[in-house]
């Protein structure tokens, strides 16, 4: 061809040379992705199959009709959410857990915020942080075990009402619909403002001293130093154990399950109590399925604000 | 069992193990945990006397143990021989088409003077028989000998007896009634004996739709009971130990299945010497006297059906001997005639029921659509927690709305 | 949060505050009246498992016990009727297997995402990593159905393999960020040597990260030792169940047996992750940080 003609050899060569560099270099990219595979395939091939399948399948199964024996084939479109919106179930159920979550963003943040403060000029703190991390390495369904006997009708918390209340008190903390909620926070809190405590210390010991010295000295009072200082150099904490805390109280099933078995409804004490009770109580395996997805939603949309407001911080202290 | 049916039940297992040439393990699945071991005893009983010995796989609770059953269903994989419950549930399992007739098991049966042949209805779902009772329970009221002799009590025999021995247990400072929320399940059991005493036509009502839940013989029931509660004739709904409440004389009167005779009598008392009981009498004595009766069946899968030993174990399960060794395994009747009664209540029961022509009803946790007995039941137990007539009303009225949605939909 | 792990050493901490700090003994009070809510229960818990049944019922909840040979009847009770025995075993294999397979799974990953240079290890990172982003409701209806039908339902295997794959994420986020702060020289050399990748790998990385390695496996140790909702859907059989499944089944169904043997199987069930704690108390805070992070 013409072109080529005109091509000298040099450039010939050049071209060649060229050519076999690029594949050399494929090549070793090609190898380089084969040998990644090989040592990324064993927990690629577990999660997909046993964490990535199980979602996917939970969404179809979400558009089915199955219930006990029957309607496994059979599509429902979104006939399992309609449902939702009608069932008292689901709506006190979603009522709870909102204010799990209410509740769990606020009480373990302020609590262990205030913890934390007031245990680093204590004598002995040590010793405090200690008792007061060690449920956090407990088990929830042994916390669980422990709570239901002090919540008991006879036990030590309405033992301990009765120092100041006439008469024998025997609430049944965990058989009513307006106290079995709060009970069940309240350990949910005793249980994990440990950690809470101990990641705000953390935080607080990366605070750096100068800052706060230089406003002491400039006549901030502790309140001023505190909000405008300590407050906002911590606040990469305070999202992080926020979002835990949220996680771990919207999902919270053992303390329900356990803390939950005399309470009537039980199955409104939050989605995921709920949902076990359609799936594996009534066989109604799809609607099921819908509450679970309802649950991955709301969880989906929790990370994403996570990952904004990380974002914002990221930003901010840059 | 004489020493001469010994050693026929051995020769004979000997020619079965013989002429089937190994001698087969059948399994029997449940979810009857708290039977484990009186199951294991009942099925190296058959293993020594018919050479098929049943081996008793127990699933840990009954929600995971239905699901286990739905889902073999929905993969075509029945376990060949499993216990299940009568009712709702019955119903469905049965409309799957993989679980076996067994006419032709309860035709011998019948033949061979061993069951009543009204028990038949009991097990079918229209036109054939699906079960074999596993064990046939009628709920009477087990009371404390020495808490009536103390008041110096009979047996009642009409219902303004049993309210005025209320009244007297009451006034002598003695518990009239246990009755717990125990394990959740519990609270239909007053309901639905004061339903059955006062208007057995609209307890059968309820469970076709066409007796609604706020209607007023419903409401006359929840005031019966809520009376009674406000009148402190109940125990604390809270304990978590009924059996051993009533062993340790805290209440008079337990209104349970007589399964529950042989955990009383674990639990310390004698039955016949300690405790009785009685059937508890109707309000209007013209209508005819009754008890619930439960019984859960035992039943085949078509696959189960078609295998021999299966069959074969299945047919020991309600032959005499089979009853006898169950009775003595577990303390529970199947209704075989030819049997012996497990202990002193349920003979004293028997001979009532005779002499009474006592009919049996349906238990309400049986006889309530399937989908709606979870919830329903927690409501039960909700009006327990706080038995007053306000809570009644608001039970009543959830009761209904979900009665209404279900009833419209199916 | 920028601490090394020697930053962490709780007692450095106290030390440098306290030289900020002098102790404050009004504070000291208040204090202890606020641990009293932590106290009161433990102590509850510790004396009931010293009672007996009658005991425990006709005292008051918070008296000294009468002496301490119940304790034994009571351990004795929970053991058997718990079947503890079982439960202990199975839990010990799914921890220690579970949590052990996983992380070495995760550090072969972490190691494939760090050490070889391909196109879209992102989303290769993305895909595993999401199996940590769902809540666990959403995995428990079709693993029942699928275990159903593999017939993995009841069996060791099938908690094994669920509890392995729950646990590859975390470790894999954490692998993957230490092994990028590892220089690549090392291996590298040893490349040029002619060392096979998994020499490499097993002489060469793992070595190196025995830190994260032990603080994620702690991690992942405890939350399938505490794990009660996959064990109650997936495994209830006595012979397969976990620990916290036997503990929870023994506290409904058991509940005559007494609140003080209830107490005594909770302490029993709880014993091995408070000594593990209190062995490696420190690669547990390390753990508790980087979950963080």
């Amino acid at each position: 061809m013409a072109e080529n003609s005109q091509e000298t050899d040099e450039q010939l060569l050049d071209r060649i040379g060229r050519d076999v560099l690029l594949a050399q270099e494929r090549k070793r990219g090609v190898l380089a992705f084969r040998s990644a595979v090989m040592f990324m395939a064993p927990a690629a091939f577990i999660v997909s199959a046993v964490l990535l399948f199980p979602v996917v399948y939970n969404v179809y199964l979400s558009f089915t009709k199955w219930k006990r024996f029957k309607g496994y084939d059979e599509f429902a479109g979104f006939g399992n959410y309609e449902r939702l919106t009608t069932n008292h179930f689901f709506t006190e159920a979603f009522a709870n857990t909102a204010i799990w979550v209410a509740a769990s963003i606020t009480l373990p943040l302020l609590l262990g915020l205030g913890l934390a403060l007031l245990l680093r000029n204590v004598p002995g703190e040590g010793l405090f942080k200690t008792i007061i991390f060690i449920p956090r390495i407990l088990a929830p369904t042994a916390v669980a075990v422990l709570w239901y006997y002090v919540y008991a009708p006879d036990g030590i918390v309405n033992w301990f009402l009765g120092l100041f209340l006439p008469g024998d008190v025997d609430i049944g903390w965990l058989y009513q619909d307006n106290t079995i909620t709060p009970s069940i926070i309240a350990t949910f809190v005793w249980q994990s403002v440990g950690l809470v405590m101990v990641l705000i210390l953390l935080g607080l010991a990366a605070i750096p001293r100068d800052p706060i010295e230089a406003a002491t000295i400039d006549g901030a009072t502790p309140f001023q130093v505190f909000r405008h200082i300590v407050l906002p150099l911590l606040s990469p904490t305070i999202l992080v154990v926020t979002i835990l805390s949220v996680l771990a109280g919207f999902t919270a099933f053992d303390l329900l399950w356990v803390m939950g078995t005399s309470y009537p409804g039980q199955r409104t004490l939050s989605l995921a109590v709920f949902m076990y009770f359609e799936a594996f109580q009534k066989g109604s395996w799809a609607f099921g399925s819908a509450i679970a997805v309802v649950i991955g939603f709301v969880v989906l949309s929790v990370t994403w604000i996570q990952a904004l407001l990380q974002n914002h911080i990221d930003k901010m202290t840059k | 069992m004489t020493f001469k049916t010994k050693i026929a039940a051995a020769v004979l297992g000997a020619g079965a193990l013989w002429a089937s040439g190994a001698a087969a393990d059948v399994e029997l699945v449940h979810d009857k945990g708290f039977w484990s071991e009186a199951l294991q005893e009942m099925g190296d009983a058959a293993g020594e006397m018919t050479g098929n010995r049943i081996i008793e796989t127990a699933y840990a609770n009954p929600e995971q143990y239905k699901a286990f059953i739905y889902t073999s269903a929905a993969s075509d994989d029945m376990p060949n021989m499993f216990t299940w419950w009568t009712g709702g549930v019955y119903e469905d399992l049965v409309d799957t088409g993989q679980i076996a007739p067994l006419d032709d098991v309860w035709d011998a049966m019948i033949a061979r003077g061993d069951f009543d042949a009204g028990l038949r209805d009991f097990y079918s779902v229209g036109d054939h028989v699906y079960g074999v009772p596993l064990h046939l329970s009628r709920w009477v009221a087990l009371y404390n000998k020495e808490h009536f002799k103390s008041v110096g009590l009979d047996e009642p025999q009409t219902w303004e007896d049993l309210v005025e021995d209320a009244a007297k247990l009451k006034a002598a400072g003695i518990t009239p009634f246990h009755a717990t929320t125990q394990d959740g399940w519990r609270g239909f059991i007053w309901f639905q004996e004061i339903m059955i005493r006062t208007n057995p036509e609209a307890y059968a009502g309820l469970h076709d739709g066409s007796v609604a839940y706020d209607s007023e013989p419903v409401r006359a029931a929840f005031e019966i009971w809520s009376d009674w509660y406000q009148k402190g004739y109940f125990t604390d709904p809270r304990s978590n130990d009924e059996v051993a409440d009533f062993a340790r004389g805290e209440g008079a009167i337990y209104l349970i299945g007589d399964w529950a005779v042989g955990l009383v009598e674990a639990a310390g008392m004698k039955s016949g010497e300690d405790f009785s009981a009685f059937i508890v009498p109707n309000m209007d004595p013209k209508l005819p006297s009754s008890t619930i009766l439960e019984g859960a069946p035992l039943v085949l899968s078509v696959a189960g059906m078609k295998d021999p030993d299966t069959l074969a174990g299945l047919e020991f399960f309600v032959s005499v001997d089979g009853a006898n060794a169950w009775a003595k395994a577990s303390g529970n009747s199947i209704g075989n005639a030819n049997a012996e009664a497990p202990n002193a209540i349920v003979e004293k029961i028997n001979a009532d029921v005779a002499e009474k022509g006592t009919i049996a009803i349906d238990r309400w946790w049986e006889a309530v659509p399937a989908e709606l007995q979870g919830e329903f039941v927690a409501e039960f137990n909700r009006f327990m927690l706080d038995p007053t007539m306000d809570t009644a009303e608001q039970v009543m009225s959830n009761l209904q709305s979900l009665n209404e949605e279900y009833w419209a939909e199916n | 949060m920028a601490s090394s792990i020697d930053d962490l050493d709780l007692k450095a901490l106290v030390a440098a505050e306290r030289r900020n700090n002098r102790p404050n003994w009004p504070l000291a009070v208040l204090a202890l009246v606020i641990s009293a809510v932590w106290i009161v229960p433990f102590y509850y818990m510790a004396t009931s498992i010293f009672k007996t049944t009658e005991e425990y019922s006709q005292n008051h909840p918070l008296s000294l016990p009468a002496s301490w040979h119940p304790v034994i009847e009571n351990a004795v009770t929970a053991w058997t009727n718990a079947k503890m025995a079982s439960g202990l075993l199975n839990s010990m294999l799914y921890s220690t297997v579970g949590a052990g397979l996983a992380v070495f799974i995760a550090a072969l990953a972490a190691y494939g995402l760090t050490r070889f240079d391909f196109r879209g290890r992102n989303l290769w990172f993305m895909l595993i990593f999401s199996g940590t982003v769902f809540p666990l409701q959403m995995y428990l209806i079709p693993l029942f159905f699928t275990y159903q039908g593999l017939n993995l339902l009841n069996t060791h295997a099938g908690m094994l393999i669920f509890y392995t794959a729950i646990c590859i994420p975390f470790p894999v986020l954490v692998l993957r960020n230490f092994m990028n702060g590892l220089s690549r020289e090392m291996d590298e050399a040893a490349r040029m040597d002619g060392a096979h990748e998994l020499t490499v790998f097993l002489k060469i990385i793992l070595p190196n990260c025995w830190g994260p390695m032990t603080a994620t496996f702690l991690l992942q140790f405890t939350w399938i030792w505490n794990d009660l909702l996959f064990s109650t859907v997936l495994a209830n059989k006595t012979d397969v169940r976990s620990i916290m499944n036997a503990l929870q089944t023994f506290q409904g169904s058991y509940a005559s047996t007494g609140p003080n043997v209830v107490m005594t199987a909770t302490i029993i069930a709880s014993l091995p992750s408070l000594i593990l704690f209190f062995l490696l108390r420190r690669h547990f805070m390390e753990g508790m940080r980087i979950s963080t992070v």
